[in-house]
């Protein structure tokens, strides 16, 4: 914690003075957006009914919260990759990535630091947005809050874990948006944000499989959908920890001979 | 001490699609040489020379193709992280420290990567930003430091954990002048209190300077080592001696020839005449008392030895290495 906290500190101080208020707009409408045409949809299209398969399918008749919790975890999950992951590339562009690999500290604190920030400004926005969603009508049960922490811990690890290589990718080659969106477009597909990967082919769905969010969104709309005790979400949280350290362990082991291409490709003499 | 021996750093020829890679850039290649503690080793050479890289794989930024580098018996690339905590690097320009922290955050948050104790390092910050003279600029955003502002935050960050060695790569690149005095005089400090420095710079009288020892490099190479009093003569370039008479007297020409040196005859501005000898050794002495003999009036006399910065341009158009010690 020794990097970690002053790490958290640092990326604070920098976002309070590098962004006005109104950034925080942009990031707040995706997820009211999402929320409010799901809305609109299943009034206006669906006449209030989900399609016949879609319980089946998405373990739950509630569309409405399926959706919720999809859009609060894919602004919890864009906004860690963005920052964990274009954390490095972002001190290669500002020009201090070699005085931060100059230093002793660790890499693990260090993003941990700059997730933990993460953390706390998706915590304000997911309750801005889940405010806004119970305003317009979506009833949200009362969670398991066990099953709903122990999701939350494993989600986090699990895109913790996804940023960390990302992170590596895009130093290593000095680009973050084509790699960014790539990942987004994947999960948004793959993951099951706002609908059940059970509607896709086969190949497909194993391939989300290998993505930890989406066993982390089974196992949180479990938690906050069907009051589901520890026992029912845990192969899911085992899966999606063990898949979420998995990538990071990848990531850390990746992250030095990335750090090395960037400065090298900084100046070759 | 940090030492090299035989260290090599090839970069790859980069690819582009459908083409084949371009050639390997050798950037250094097997350079030996020694930074002990306690004195200011400089390291010389022109642009593409491979100063830089040599500086990063010292620092443990990129690791060596082949050959080693050790700090204090420790291996560059198996105990990088126990090397990080005794260097440090300043390179030149203004960046390397966060533009939308202030001063003081900077070398706060620098000091938390370097693990410095918490009573040490208030006390540090203090000292440092007071060294660089931003104590004044400590609460202001580096956003608004100009370019010589940011390049002594730069240093102070340096020095947030009192390095045993410290790499200075063009460290007094946009400063003014009494700033980077100031720290030809902080650099000098520190080598009298133990820390090994190693210094490149363009300014070679900011070399001459401080420097007890010199390496020279050559694409890649080592061409020479040595004081820089040593390299300057070792290269035997000409010492020059310009020399202007009050008028013509007929006997000069005569006894400047005499003294057997290559001399020009020319007249100034004013029709005067001029002579302009230029010899391996300093004739300045013999020339005078031979003008002086001939019944010349000397009314100017302007000694040029030959420079540094002259040694260190011979050396690298020299397709030998040239052996100053």
């Amino acid at each position: 914690m020794a990097t970690a906290l002053p790490t958290l500190r640092r990326n604070w101080l920098v976002t309070m003075r590098a962004y006005q208020w109104t950034y925080f707009v942009g990031t707040l409408a995706t997820g009211i957006l999402t929320v409010g045409l799901a809305y609109l949809a299943y009034h206006a299209i669906g006449g209030g009914r989900a399609g016949g398969g879609f319980a089946a399918a998405a373990g739950t008749a509630d569309y409405l919260g399926y959706v919720t919790v999809g859009a609060a975890a894919s602004m919890f999950t864009v906004r860690m990759v963005l920052w964990v992951a274009k954390a490095q590339i972002t001190e290669q562009r500002e020009g201090t990535l070699e005085s931060q690999v100059l230093a002793p500290a660790r890499r693990l604190p260090y993003l941990v630091g700059v997730g933990l920030q993460a953390l706390t400004t998706t915590v304000v926005e997911v309750v801005v947005m889940l405010t806004f969603a119970i305003m317009i009508g979506v009833r949200l049960p009362a969670p398991d809050p066990l099953t709903l922490l122990a999701a939350f811990v494993a989600a986090s690890v699990a895109v913790f874990g996804i940023s960390v290589p990302l992170s590596a990718v895009m130093i290593s080659v000095g680009e973050a948006h084509i790699t960014q969106n790539t990942l987004f477009v994947a999960m948004g597909l793959l993951c099951g944000f706002t609908f059940p990967p059970a509607y896709l082919p086969d190949p497909l769905r194993w391939l989300g499989e290998a993505l930890p969010v989406t066993s982390a969104l089974r196992a949180l709309r479990a938690a906050t959908l069907e009051h589901a005790p520890l026992s029912i979400a845990a192969p899911d949280l085992l899966l999606c920890l063990a898949l979420g350290l998995a990538y990071l362990v990848v990531g850390l082991r990746l992250l030095g001979p990335a750090e090395r291409i960037a400065i090298q490709r900084g100046g070759s003499a | 001490m940090i030492v090299t021996h035989e260290l090599r750093k090839t970069f790859p020829g980069q690819r582009k699609l459908f083409r084949p890679a371009g050639p390997a850039t050798h950037a250094v290649d097997g350079l030996s040489l020694s930074i002990p503690p306690g004195a200011v080793t400089g390291l010389l050479g022109l642009n593409g020379a491979g100063k830089t890289t040599t500086i990063k794989v010292l620092a443990t930024l990129l690791r060596p193709t082949s050959g080693s580098v050790t700090v204090d018996g420790l291996d560059v690339v198996g105990h990088a992280r126990a090397i990080r905590r005794r260097i440090n690097l300043i390179a030149g320009g203004e960046r390397m420290v966060y533009a939308r922290l202030t001063g003081r955050e900077n070398l706060w948050y620098f000091g938390q990567l370097y693990d410095v104790p918490r009573a040490v390092l208030a006390k540090r910050i203090d000292e440092l930003l007071e060294l660089v003279g931003l104590t004044d600029a400590a609460g202001t955003v580096v956003e608004r430091y100009s370019r010589g502002m940011r390049q002594r935050l730069s240093i102070a960050r340096g020095l947030i954990n009192a390095p045993a060695y410290l790499l200075l790569d063009e460290p007094t690149l946009g400063l003014d002048a009494p700033i980077a005095r100031d720290l030809r005089a902080v650099v000098a400090n520190l080598a009298r209190d133990g820390v090994g420095v190693l210094l490149t710079s363009h300014y070679l009288a900011e070399v001459e300077q401080l420097c007890g020892h010199v390496y020279v490099v050559d694409r890649g190479r080592l061409v020479a080592e040595g004081s820089p009093t040593a390299l300057t003569a070792g290269t035997r370039l000409p010492h020059t001696v310009e020399l202007t008479l009050a008028e013509h007297a007929p006997a000069v020409s005569a006894a400047v020839a005499a003294l057997g040196a290559e001399f020009e005859v020319g007249v100034d501005a004013e029709e005067r005449p001029t002579f302009v000898l230029r010899s391996p050794e300093d004739l300045t002495g013999e020339l005078a008392t031979a003008v002086v003999r001939a019944g010349g009036a000397i009314v100017r006399l302007e000694v040029n030895p030959p420079t540094l910065e002259d040694a260190i341009l011979a050396m690298a158009g020299a397709p030998a290495a040239v052996a100053a010690r």
